[in-house]
């Protein structure tokens, strides 16, 4: 047979396509469910973090340190809840789906040993970036944060995920009130005193992408957090054992 | 091919033609995922098994395929294989994957795989060609476990994640190396290596 004529190249061509594509499909359709527990786990232990909880088994750890799981609106009300049986949470589509949505639902966690976590979703350098932010009962300290991204710069953007410095300074840091809720800049860049931390040199862009997710994620939070924030005295939680180090000075290089 | 010699075949690729130090192929990838011996040997699992599964294809599609879109088909062939070990990392190995990131996707573009794929699978019977496809992965995972084993004992004082320099040590005054972290060091050692492979094998100096 003439390997090397049209009508050949063309049918083979479109067999091979059609062969790879169901080869890739049925494995796709078969490891679905086991990847989306993964990716779940991998939300819920984000969220334990942001929470300062720990844990061998991250599902069983959740149900038994959650306090509620609930919904609310752009007014902080509470308009739902999600099933802690199920250890149901916003995955990133569903928090992508809420930074659009005009009647937003936005998942808070509230956590047995006081913390509350939000999420925040927004646009990085190369692909999303959030993050999971644990807040004391006056709803305006910060306590602990967890931040990860889809492709940001390995060694650079990617630090706001793996460089332990970074996440330990928003610790002790308030969420702002007003027009900046929260600012990821150099100290002289900074127009608050205590709503900020520094960014991470030679991560610019990915930096301000977090500060601008923040400040977006914090707005929708506002109503909710001076609704219920206020009943609680926060001394209670702001002083304990946190350092707080500064990451880098600088951050004058473009990615 | 009738003088099929399995043991050449195999061991050829992880010695004296190893793909990273003699042929200096698939770098980049070495470079990136050695921090730590975990990365290093799923890397090395997954593209011992892209290089040998994608081989044994192309190779039995050898006389099938059309000449003028061979490379095109080759390519087809290795992100399937890519594709697939991908998603099968997510779903039983997800931290592994997590830290690979980006890395496991690039084997696709890793020169062994389609280099090995041209030069030995399109000539030569399906299962050379697998073995020749194993060999190459093992040579390639081979240096990738060996740059991680000093990066990570060095860099972080731990072996697959458990403390192997003990305590004592670091109450010297000892301190883990952070250079070793980086990836230039992962070049430093990947030239140390193809220095003293040069320097046993001496038919490798060039005169």
């Amino acid at each position: 047979m003439n390997t090397n004529s049209n009508t050949y190249t063309v049918i083979y061509s479109i067999i091979l396509v059609v062969v790879v594509a169901a080869v890739l499909a049925f494995a796709a359709m078969f490891l679905k469910p086991t990847q989306e527990a993964n990716v779940k786990k991998d939300t819920i232990s984000q969220i334990l973090t942001a929470a300062t909880v720990q844990g061998e088994d991250i599902l069983a750890t959740y149900k038994q340190e959650i306090e509620a799981a609930i919904l609310v609106d752009i007014d902080g009300n509470k308009v739902g809840e999600l099933s802690i049986e199920d250890c149901e949470v916003y995955d990133n589509a569903g928090l992508k789906k809420q930074t659009i949505a005009s009647e937003k639902a936005l998942p808070v966690y509230i956590f047995k040993n006081g913390i509350t976590v939000v999420p925040c979703y927004g646009a990085g350098l190369w692909g999303p970036i959030w993050g999971y932010i644990g807040l004391e009962g006056d709803l305006q300290t910060i306590k602990a944060v967890c931040f990860g991204h889809k492709g940001e710069t390995p060694g650079l953007g990617a630090k706001i995920a793996d460089e332990p410095s970074f996440a330990a300074g928003f610790a002790g840091k308030q969420v702002g009130s007003g027009d900046i809720l929260f600012e990821v800049a150099k100290p002289a860049n900074r127009k608050t005193e205590n709503n900020g931390v520094d960014a991470i040199s030679g991560a610019t862009i990915t930096c301000q992408a977090l500060g601008k997710t923040l400040n977006q994620w914090f707005g929708f939070y506002q109503n909710y957090f001076a609704k219920n924030g206020a009943s609680q005295p926060s001394t209670e939680f702001v002083i304990g054992d946190i350092v707080i180090e500064s990451v880098e000075p600088f951050n004058v290089e473009e990615e | 091919m009738a003088n099929f010699d399995f043991k050449e075949t195999f061991l050829n690729p992880i010695f004296k033609g190893n793909p990273i130090s003699v042929l200096v192929l698939g770098i980049c990838s070495s470079l990136a995922v050695t921090v730590q011996l975990k990365g290093a040997f799923v890397m090395g699992l997954s593209v011992i098994i892209v290089t040998g599964l994608s081989s044994l294809v192309c190779s039995l599609l050898r006389n099938t395929i059309p000449n003028r879109i061979r490379i095109i088909v080759q390519l087809v062939v290795v992100a399937m294989m890519v594709i697939l070990v991908d998603q099968v990392l997510k779903a039983y190995a997800y931290s592994v994957s997590k830290t690979l990131s980006v890395y496991i996707g690039l084997i696709i573009t890793n020169c062994i795989v389609m280099g090995r794929i041209e030069a030995f699978a399109l000539g030569n019977k399906p299962f050379a060609s697998l073995v020749d496809g194993i060999g190459n992965g093992v040579g390639y995972a081979m240096i990738l476990v060996i740059v991680a084993f000093f990066r990570e004992l060095l860099g972080s004082g731990t072996l697959f994640g458990f403390q192997v320099i003990p305590q004592a040590v670091y109450d010297f005054g000892y301190m883990n190396n952070g250079l070793m972290i980086l990836p230039p060091m992962a070049l430093i050692l990947l030239g140390c290596i193809i220095w003293v492979q040069r320097a046993v094998q001496k038919d490798l100096q060039e005169k």
